[in-house]
C-alpha cells in the first residue's frame, strides 16, 4: 500500500512549532515523520485517525455527544464561579471560543502559564 | 508582546552570536531549538557557523544540554534571582561583595567574564525555560531577567525569549492578550475581564476551593497539579475535552473526545516567539474538533438565562461609549 506524503507539516508538541516535518500517512495512522525530533515523533506516531475512545462518558459511562454537550453548557451555567483552564494543547481557533465562553459565563479563564 | 524585549527565532538565527539558555534543557525538552535556530546554523552574519556563537546554559544541574554549551555556570537552587540582579549590578559596575557572590555557588571571576562577554556581543539572547519561571522566585525570576535584557541595550543588542513548552501555550497568551487585554489570571465575574494572578491563577483557585465548576481543554491538571488542586477537582462537577481519556477525564463528571491539534484538527498554533503557524492535519479524525465542541457549548449556553439572579445581561455590558 503506498503511503500519502504531506510536505511541511506543523508539528505542536512543544514550542518550537517546527513546520518543517514531512509526514506519511495511510489515513488510518502516521508511519514516519521526517526531520520530527524524538518528541516530536513520538507525538505524531502515537496519534491515530482510530476510534480508541468513546465520544463522549459522563459520570464514566459513555454517552453520546449532544448530550455531553448539553450536560456541560447546564452545569457551566449552574456554577458560580466556573474555571477555564488549560487552552496548551489547542488551535487559536478553540482557544478564542474559550474566551467567548468565559465572557459569557463571568467565569475564570486561566492557561497553563500560571503553572 | 507584552512588554518584553525579544524577537522572533529567525532573527536569532540569522544574527545572535551570544546565547544563554536559562533554566532549561533544550537538549531533551526542545531537540530542534540548537540546530534549527540558536548555534548550529550558518547565515549572512554569522558565516561560521556554530564558531561564531558562544554558549553559555546556567542551571541548578549539569544537563545533556551542557555538552552543547561553551561555558556552563552551576548555580545553587533558588538563587537565580539573585545571580540575576548581581549580574545587572556588574553590568553596571556596580559594587557586589564577595560574600553574595558566594552564595550563588559562582565566582567573581566566571561572573565578570560572563559580563565582559555579554557587552563584547553583537547580538545576544537570553532564553529562560521553567527551571527559572517556575522556581522560587517565579515571575519575579522571569521580570529580573527581562529587565537584565532591557538593561543590556545600553551597550549591545540584547533580547529575551521564554523557551515555551506544551505545543499552543504561546498561542494561549496571544488569544487572551487578544480578546481581554491580559494574558492569563483572568476573571470575568464582573462581567469585564481583571486580572491578578495569585487571585485568579488555577492552581491557587483550586486549591483555595474558590471555583464550583471547571472546564480543562488541552491539559491534563490530574497527573501535574498538587494533591489540593486534584482533591477539588473530584469534588466539583469537572468537564474535560481532550483527545485521549486522561487522568483529569477519569475524575471529571463529563469527558469530550476531541481531535488532536495539528492531526485531526486543521487551525493556528503559535511558535514560542509569537509567529502564527498553520496546521496541516494529516489524518480525518473520527472525532469533533475543539474549536467545534466549546462553540456547541457557547450556543448551549446562550440559550439559557444570563448568569446574574435577573437573568437579563445589565445594560453596563452592552453600552457602547
Amino acid at each position: 500500500m503506498t503511503l500519502q506524503v504531506i510536505d511541511n507539516a506543523t508539528c505542536t508538541f512543544c514550542g518550537c512549532v517546527c513546520d518543517d516535518i514531512q509526514l506519511h500517512h495511510d489515513e488510518t495512522r502516521i508511519h514516519q515523520a521526517k526531520r520530527a525530533c524524538v518528541l516530536g515523533t513520538a507525538w505524531f506516531l502515537n496519534h491515530t485517525a482510530e476510534r480508541k475512545y468513546p465520544d463522549a462518558l459522563i459520570d464514566g459511562r459513555e454517552a453520546p455527544l449532544d448530550e455531553a454537550i448539553e450536560l456541560a453548557a447546564t452545569l457551566l451555567h449552574e456554577a458560580d464561579m466556573p474555571l477555564i483552564y488549560g487552552m496548551s494543547n489547542t488551535t487559536c481557533e478553540a482557544q478564542k471560543e474559550c474566551a467567548a465562553l468565559a465572557d459569557q459565563l463571568g467565569a475564570l479563564l486561566d492557561s497553563h502559564t500560571s503553572l | 508582546m507584552g512588554g518584553k524585549v525579544t524577537c522572533t527565532l529567525g532573527e536569532v538565527k540569522q544574527r545572535a552570536d551570544f546565547i544563554i539558555y536559562w533554566g532549561g534543557n533544550p537538549a531533551e525538552c526542545h531537540p530542534r531549538h540548537f540546530t534549527k535556530y540558536t548555534i548550529m546554523q550558518k547565515s549572512k552574519f554569522l558565516p561560521r557557523g556554530r564558531k561564531d556563537r558562544t554558549m553559555v546554559l546556567v542551571d541548578i544541574r549539569e544537563t545533556k544540554s551542557v555538552k552543547a554549551a561553551d561555558i556552563f555556570l552551576q548555580v545553587k537552587p533558588g538563587k537565580d534571582f539573585e545571580l540575576i540582579t548581581i549580574l545587572r549590578a556588574l553590568v553596571k559596575d556596580q559594587a557586589v561583595s564577595d560574600e553574595q557572590i558566594a552564595e550563588t555557588g559562582l565566582t567573581r571571576e566566571v561572573l565578570d567574564d560572563l559580563v565582559q562577554r555579554m557587552k563584547a556581543a553583537k547580538f545576544g539572547c537570553l532564553f529562560f525555560g521553567m527551571g527559572l519561571s517556575m522556581t522560587r522566585g517565579k515571575h519575579m525570576n522571569s521580570a529580573a531577567l527581562l529587565t537584565l535584557a532591557a538593561e543590556m541595550n545600553a551597550f549591545t543588542k540584547f533580547v529575551a525569549m521564554p523557551m515555551r513548552g506544551h505545543g499552543n501555550v504561546t498561542g494561549a497568551d496571544v488569544i487572551m492578550r487578544w480578546q481581554t487585554g491580559y494574558p492569563f489570571g483572568i476573571s470575568f465575574n464582573r462581567g469585564y475581564p481583571r486580572y491578578n494572578p495569585g487571585e485568579f491563577s488555577t492552581v491557587d483557585v483550586l486549591v483555595r476551593g474558590d471555583c464550583d465548576a471547571a472546564f480543562i481543554i488541552g491539559a491534563d491538571p490530574g497527573a501535574t497539579m498538587p494533591q489540593p488542586a486534584i482533591n477539588h477537582l473530584k469534588r466539583i462537577p469537572t468537564i474535560v475535552l481532550d483527545p485521549h481519556v486522561t487522568h483529569t477525564s477519569r475524575l471529571a463528571r463529563v469527558h469530550i473526545t476531541t481531535a488532536a491539534q495539528g492531526i485531526g484538527a486543521g487551525g493556528t498554533a503559535y511558535r514560542m516567539d509569537e509567529i502564527p503557524m498553520p496546521l496541516k492535519p494529516a489524518l480525518k479524525s473520527p472525532y469533533p474538533t475543539d474549536e467545534y465542541v466549546v462553540r456547541r457549548l457557547n450556543e448551549a449556553v446562550a440559550a439559557k438565562p444570563f448568569w446574574l439572579p435577573e437573568g437579563k445581561v445589565p445594560p453596563m455590558l452592552t453600552a457602547q461609549v
